[in-house]
């Protein structure tokens, strides 16, 4: 089966926002968990 | 080898078609796709079969032709079910597949030119992928051609099946190209926006209307990086759907029958000596619930297709049938609607009767749900089961039964001719009944039949 999609319209510009996103959300998650790690350990410390 | 009627639903890639001479199915490889071919079986193509991704096949010989490159004969199978027949568990894996066979063709220079959950085939407890002519030469400067297909046809339904109830793939019957992307935006919760699954490859897609003006005027460059880091996150959230936890416990009431134990040992003892007296290879369990008697011929080493109108139940045994590699090919279907022919010309996906047809039908508790339930005279089903299978092996469930009192606890007895005598009387206008058995001292009653039809 063959879909004719316009990679250069919508499909494209999603695309490369939802990979900048993803590229940026790394970031995010590594700083998150190292905040939620830093928690975490402050409990179980208690 | 020269096609004899080409498949209704292959005309849309120039790459090649399917056709069928003397009942086998062939796949003709166009002279337009033979650098693309030739790529394919380079690596990927046995890469892919070793890991039973793709079905295999042969390249026939044939007459030099300048119409056609090659033509294969694919590895020929049991049956052919559709996306809208599947339970979630099973939409699962044919979703995971298709990213999984994208990053491995990506490995190989390859790209998925498009990504329908019709590429994919449930062949016992396996998803294969049959479209072998799919595959397109990768160009890393540009995203994914079938990104918005994978996200409207396989995605949306996940999610929709995840957030809401599991029987919501069945939408894809309405909108077999994928669900559009607005009406899944707007059917799934606001609690799916703070998901990155659903809010960025359906929320934030569908709320993008790029034109191809735009586009042009962005000489942005795509990468290999991107697309992987977008394959890997939806795989990764793919994989951790889960269904509904209020929908998915009611399950349990399977576990817990209200009929006497022994009944079920009494029940398989016969069916298992009624096998044993006809020969068959293939057969369809109707009405299978969680897959108790077709477990018990999928032992007997028969190809077995289980049908439930129940998605929890085909869910249940899906996955019991995956984790323990049982041959069964467990569908979602109610029989007094089975999936219809639908496409262009009403012929692109056939109807369900169609592709179910083995040498024996199990009928087992069925009666009563459709004949009582649905209002279903006797004669209406034998005649449908007949055009089903030459055997078949049927319960009778009395008006005296704990489960028909049920049925009938709220609605008015119109069923004067619901008895055995009448039951008997239907059947043997479309059977020779060759055996009877009472099962135990339940009241009901188990027949094997063979089709008048011969």
């Amino acid at each position: 089966m063959f879909l004719y999609v316009d990679p250069g319209s919508g499909s494209y510009i999603v695309q490369l926002i939802i990979a900048a996103v993803l590229g940026a959300g790394f970031y995010f998650k590594t700083g998150w968990s190292y905040i939620k790690n830093f928690f975490r350990k402050n409990k179980t410390d208690d | 080898m020269l096609p004899e009627k080409n498949h209704p639903a292959s005309y849309r890639d120039p790459s090649g078609f399917v056709f069928i001479s003397e009942g086998v199915i062939y796949r003709q490889v166009n002279p337009g796709y033979s650098k693309d071919y030739e790529l394919l079986m380079a690596g990927l193509y046995g890469d892919l079969v070793a890991k039973k991704w793709l079905v295999a096949h042969e390249e026939i010989t044939t007459i030099p032709s300048t119409d056609r490159y090659k033509i294969l004969k694919p590895v020929q199978l049991d049956h052919i079910n559709y996306p809208y027949e599947w339970s979630f568990s099973q939409y699962k894996d044919a979703a995971l597949l298709t990213l999984n066979i994208q990053l491995c063709a990506m490995t190989h220079g390859m790209s998925l030119k498009d990504a329908t959950p019709f590429n994919i085939v449930f062949s016992g407890s396996s998803p294969i992928f049959i479209d072998t002519l799919s595959f397109e030469t990768y160009d890393a400067t540009s995203p994914w051609v079938a990104y918005r297909q994978f996200c409207e046809s396989f995605l949306a339904p996940l999610l929709l099946a995840s957030y809401h109830h599991p029987d919501l793939t069945r939408l894809m019957l309405t909108y077999p190209e994928g669900i559009p992307l607005d009406i899944a935006a707007s059917l799934l919760p606001f609690s799916s926006k703070l998901k990155s699954l659903a809010s960025l490859h359906i929320h934030l897609q569908s709320g993008i209307k790029g034109n191809s003006k735009q586009a042009e005027k962005k000489q942005v460059v795509f990468s290999r990086d991107k697309l992987n880091r977008i394959i890997t996150h939806l795989i990764s959230g793919i994989n951790s759907l889960t269904l509904n936890k209020k929908i998915s416990t009611w399950s349990n009431y399977y576990t817990h029958t209200i009929l006497q134990d022994n009944y079920l040992q009494e029940k398989e003892k016969l069916v298992d000596a009624f096998c044993e007296q006809v020969s068959f290879h293939t057969a369809v369990d109707l009405g299978a619930n969680t897959g108790q008697f077709a477990m018990l011929l999928e032992k007997k080493g028969k190809i077995i297709t289980a049908l439930d109108i129940d998605p929890l139940c085909i869910e249940r045994l899906y996955l019991h049938s995956r984790e323990n590699g049982l041959r069964i090919t467990s569908l979602v279907s109610d029989l007094m609607h089975p999936s219809p022919g639908i496409g262009w010309n009403n012929s692109e996906r056939k109807p369900l009767l169609e592709r179910i047809h083995a040498e024996m039908v199990l009928a087992l508790a069925l009666v009563h749900h459709l004949c009582i339930g649905r209002n279903l005279p006797f004669q209406k089903l034998a005649n449908t089961l007949q055009q089903t299978g030459k055997f078949l092996i049927i319960e009778f469930v009395p008006k005296s039964d704990e489960k028909v009192k049920q049925l009938l606890a709220f609605r008015k007895d119109i069923f004067s001719s619901y008895d055995l005598d009448q039951f008997k009387k239907a059947f043997g206008g479309y059977y020779d009944i060759l055996d009877e058995k009472n099962i135990g001292h339940s009241g009901r009653a188990l027949f094997l039949m063979k089709s008048k039809n011969g």
